[in-house]
């Protein structure tokens, strides 16, 4: 690494790099030749590395492989992925450019009064759910939801919820789930943390009462017995936690689902969308992509088209009235 | 604590002292500035029934900025009446922080080889390098080397310009 | 110990190795780069490993966290510019050490104080793993406000000679924390309706403005762009009297930043700070301190490595990631089919024990590789500063960039560099704002945390005797100078008679 002042090297090596940087960018990399005119496929994960968008994005590059060759994944962090949503739609009318996202950046968007909405957005397809579980320490004498539910209607600040960042589903779930057992939602003593792990290190502490985040994320400490799992947010009971019941069957009228999907950026012509929805689709009968939600625990939920538009209108309108009722936006 | 016996011993000639004191007294200045900005922007927070509402923190931070800063001032008053010292190459600064702006704002146009190498150049010879075609050189080889790492090995996506790179 | 040797048997094949070799270089390499950290090359290399076997992925993994763990020290070292929050402390001595042509012995220090370290804290990673987490379960918000208490009496060594200039600087610090998302309320405090700011400002981009754009606009406006640095001097490696003073730091070093590590919310940095200060305190060469006091990088050094594997910790045995590096991991982990938590070493132990060996191997891979190389890495130096600071412009730019992934992180990362320049000129250190910068948002959540569960009881902030036992030290912390003075003032006294 010696600088020497003098001579022709740093010419030499200038052509050097050029000569590496011409062969492997334009003329490297096209095998992906044939769909979208040859061009590359880039999917946002307006998210840090490691979170659930994060991980969705990653298992959809690997699945894709087969199916549009090599897809770039690229992460833009923060703010419940407002940000990353914000840069997105500068994309207009590029159909090789892709976000996922899901039921978190609905709310995000509605408690940060983020500037820039969904509706600036091309929904193509719903692809995952995680359910949400409600879980207590190990030696807490709450027995159950419905045990949980009194406590609430009897004093509802002395029970605590542990549970990812405010206005998340969390937040939300906890909003819901007060409203359904007749206490005021904006009461809850909900503590916020950054994330799922951190909650649970509250939790694990025995300072709160109860803890919320997704199924995926508590399976493997639920079944070694070190929190107890007392309601999951869905519709049947899970395959995961057979011994769990559901928030419904405890009386408490709740469902909700921690969904995750693909949007495109806004204007694209309708032959492309049809064409990236009959992508996303295909990928999700990849054995590839059926082989991760085996491993994540996530459950298929492949809706497209108007259905899916339907779907997340439908999802902006109770998320925003509970998150009005906390007094959160 | 015994920490003033092992104060710099360094030459501290008048005009070091000078501009030390000078820079000081700026900074205590944007510090109270700040102050006031962080406390107006505390008294707008929306209230919350926690015992520590999102307030109470800048709140104090926002005092504290304002002594400090007051302090800084305060100690380097005597110091702005007496307006001397040589002026520091702060024309290069200002060209520097300028070339930054136009980096940021160029980078997802012309890709990161082109800006890496115009941000390289241009900091080298404000610094003081000569000959600026090897300058040029050096610039273009580093930004090449650090695309191919993580562009095209890693798969960091670098922004890049209309011709890939 | 018989799984741990049957790890090692399935980490030392030959392929094996070469991938911890890989891992090493690229860890290293990337550790030395500002602003780009393991966390974010872990999860890029991520797809290309799927079709890796998972021993030689996780393996590979290991010799990029603890590379880049130990990479971040040599920029920190030889040019003022750590890459990261963790390599902070080390710079302070460091740097100072390397300008007097000390820049190998410093180096030296760090590698080995890393080696040790790496070794007792992997060490203590596969003997006393579960034991450790059950006790950094406990900490819930509470003690975790009596620690951030601990290390706030305890940082006042990294302020610098002047108090008010050292307290401007923390206080700077933490107003800069305050951007961004109140994580309690969801709403936006300091972003000015701006959503690149709703984030807050990443520590690495703060660290990387403060120190590698400050130090360049410095040279700028000082006019040395042609300064070179003599960079090695006398002895080139460690003197017998270095390693003498090494040693001791480096153990007291690990003792901090393995536990510390471990906790939940702990994190790498804190450690360094801490081990910092307590260096500075027991030194007997306590006038050097502030002019490249070995100790001063050898304890921060090995703290930073024993708390990468403490931070395994929580990750392994309650799945817990309590760090960026260690959350992709986690994913790492987990697209293998491992998942971390009280079962993972009864489910897939062939697994974790390949993995806990391949950090043994990767920690001495990393001595074999660093040691020779560090009289390379000082000759850095004889590049002159225009060359050196307009190289780590281009890597600066990057790494906000690649941190942030805007724009508007770049303009961030200008202005803080213009603060940073200004606090420089103005005599202010500028360590002292990473400190505040980390641990009052971390103070300021916890405590809101544990008011919030109390319901507003203030009581519950002693409630424990961890608690009760962190409030005693501070005391102690607090009344020790006045303590110390009352003796030397006795003696003075006594001598007088």
């Amino acid at each position: 690494m010696a600088w020497r002042p003098a001579g022709p090297g740093p010419y030499v090596a200038a052509a050097l790099a050029t000569i590496a940087l011409v062969a492997t960018t334009v003329f490297g990399g096209d095998d992906n030749a044939g769909f979208l005119n040859g061009r590359q496929l880039r999917l946002m994960a307006p998210a840090a590395p490691g979170g659930g968008w994060d991980q969705t994005s990653r298992e959809m590059q690997a699945a894709l492989r087969t199916e549009a060759g090599r897809t770039e994944v690229y992460n833009v962090a923060g703010a419940g992925g407002t940000i990353g949503l914000s840069q997105f739609v500068r994309h207009e009318g590029d159909p090789t450019q892709l976000m996922v996202m899901g039921l978190v950046m609905i709310g995000a968007i509605e408690s940060n009064d983020s500037p820039v909405g969904l509706d600036r957005t091309k929904p193509l397809a719903r692809l995952t759910t995680d359910y949400e579980v409600i879980v207590v320490p190990a030696d807490s004498p709450v027995k159950s939801m419905t045990d949980l539910a009194g406590r609430m209607k009897s004093n509802l600040g002395a029970v605590s919820w542990a549970g990812g960042s405010a206005g998340g589903i969390e937040q939300i779930l906890a909003g819901l789930v007060a409203e359904a057992v007749g206490a005021d939602p904006a009461g809850v003593n909900y503590v916020a943390h950054s994330g799922g792990g951190e909650a649970l290190s509250t939790l694990l502490s025995g300072r709160a009462t109860a803890g919320v985040s997704g199924v995926s994320e508590l399976e493997g400490q639920i079944k070694a017995g070190t929190i107890r799992a007392i309601a999951v947010s869905s519709p049947q009971r899970l395959p995961a936690l057979p011994d769990v019941p559901t928030l419904k069957e405890q009386q408490v009228d709740v469902e909700l689902a921690n969904w995750r999907g693909v949007v495109a950026p806004p204007g694209i012509d309708a032959d492309d969308e049809r064409q990236l929805e009959d992508l996303l689709v295909r990928m999700t009968r990849t054995p590839a992509w059926q082989e991760t939600l085996q491993r994540r625990g996530w459950i298929d939920a492949t809706l497209t088209g108007p259905q899916f538009e339907q779907y997340i209108a439908d999802e902006r309108r109770t998320v925003t009235d509970v998150l009005k009722k906390m007094g959160l936006t | 604590m015994t920490d003033l016996e092992e104060g710099p011993v360094r030459p501290e000639t008048p005009e070091v002292e000078h501009a030390e004191a000078r820079a000081s007294g700026l900074l205590g200045v944007i510090m109270v500035i700040a102050a006031v900005v962080v406390l107006v922007d505390a008294a707008r927070l929306r209230d919350s029934d926690d015992a520590l509402g999102p307030a109470a923190a800048p709140t104090l931070l926002g005092v504290l900025l304002g002594l400090v800063g007051g302090a800084l001032a305060f100690q380097s008053r005597h110091f702005l009446r007496t307006p001397k010292a040589r002026p520091a190459h702060l024309w290069r600064l200002a060209v520097l922080v300028v070339t930054l702006v136009v980096y940021a704002l160029l980078l997802p146009l012309m890709g990161f080889v082109v800006c890496g190498t115009g941000l390289f150049t241009v900091a080298a010879l404000l610094l003081g390098a000569p000959h600026p075609a090897r300058v040029v050189a050096y610039g273009w080889t580093l930004a090449v080397v650090v695309f191919l790492v993580f562009d095209v090995l890693i798969g960091l996506s670098l922004p890049a310009g209309p011709w890939g790179f | 110990m018989g799984d741990l040797l049957n790890g090692f048997a399935d980490a030392l094949t030959p392929g094996n190795l070469l991938w911890a070799f890989v891992g090493v270089t690229i860890g290293t390499a990337v550790g030395v780069l500002p602003g780009i950290g393991p966390a974010l090359t872990v999860a890029l290399l991520l797809p290309v490993t799927f079709r890796l076997e998972p021993a030689a992925a996780l393996i590979m993994f290991a010799g990029i966290y603890y590379g880049g763990m130990y990479g971040g020290s040599t920029t920190s070292i030889l040019l003022n510019t750590p890459g990261e929050s963790a390599s902070v402390a080390t710079a302070l001595e460091g740097n100072k050490m390397a300008r007097a042509g000390r820049g190998a012995a410093a180096l030296a220090t760090a590698a080995l104080g890393s080696f040790v370290a790496g070794t007792i804290g992997t060490i203590a990673l596969s003997a006393a793993a579960p034991f450790v987490a059950d006790i950094a379960v406990n900490f819930g918000p509470p003690e975790y406000v009596a620690l951030m208490a601990v290390a706030f009496v305890t940082v006042s060594a990294l302020l610098g000679p002047s108090l008010l200039k050292g307290g401007a600087s923390l206080v700077i610090g933490a107003t800069i924390g305050l951007v961004g998302i109140d994580t309690q309320t969801g709403q936006a405090r300091l972003a000015f309706g701006l959503p690149s700011l709703f984030d807050g400002i990443d520590v690495v981009i703060v660290v990387v403005a403060l120190f590698a754009l400050g130090e360049t606009f410095a040279h700028l406006v000082a006019g040395t762009g042609d300064s070179r640095v003599e960079p090695l001097r006398g002895a080139p490696m460690l003197s017998r009297e270095d390693f003498r003073r090494s040693w001791p730091a480096w153990l007291r070093g690990t003792a901090l930043g393995f536990p510390i590590g471990s906790l939940p919310a702990g994190g790498a940095d804190v450690p360094t700070f801490l081990s910092y200060s307590l260096e500075k305190r027991l030194s007997k060469h306590r006038s050097q301190f502030g002019h490249g006091a070995i100790e001063g990088v050898a304890g921060p050094e090995a703290a930073n490595n024993a708390a990468a594997a403490g931070v395994l910790v929580p990750l392994l045995t309650i799945g817990l990631p309590t760090s960026a590096t260690a959350a992709v991991i986690l994913t790492a982990f987990q697209s293998y089919g491992l998942q971390p938590g009280p079962q993972l070493f009864s489910e897939s132990g062939e697994l974790v024990w390949a993995l806990i060996a391949s950090l043994y191997i990767g920690n001495v891979l990393l001595l074999v590789l660093n040691l020779p190389l560090v009289r390379a890495w000082a000759r850095l130096l004889t590049i002159p500063a225009y060359g050196i600071y307009a190289g780590v412009l281009v890597f600066a730019c990057l790494g906000a960039f690649a941190a942030g992934g805007t724009i508007a992180d770049l303009i961030v990362l200008t202005v803080l560099g213009l603060l940073g320049l200004l606090m420089r000129s103005a005599g202010v250190p500028v360590a002292p704002a990473v400190v505040g910068l980390i641990l009052a948002p971390l103070a300021e959540q916890q405590l809101r945390r544990s008011l919030a569960l109390s319901e507003g009881d203030w009581s519950t902030l002693v409630s424990s005797p961890l608690t009760v036992v962190l409030w005693i030290v501070v005391l102690l912390a607090l009344l020790s100078p006045l303590l110390r003075r009352l003796i030397q003032t006795r003696k003075a006294t006594s001598l007088k008679h």
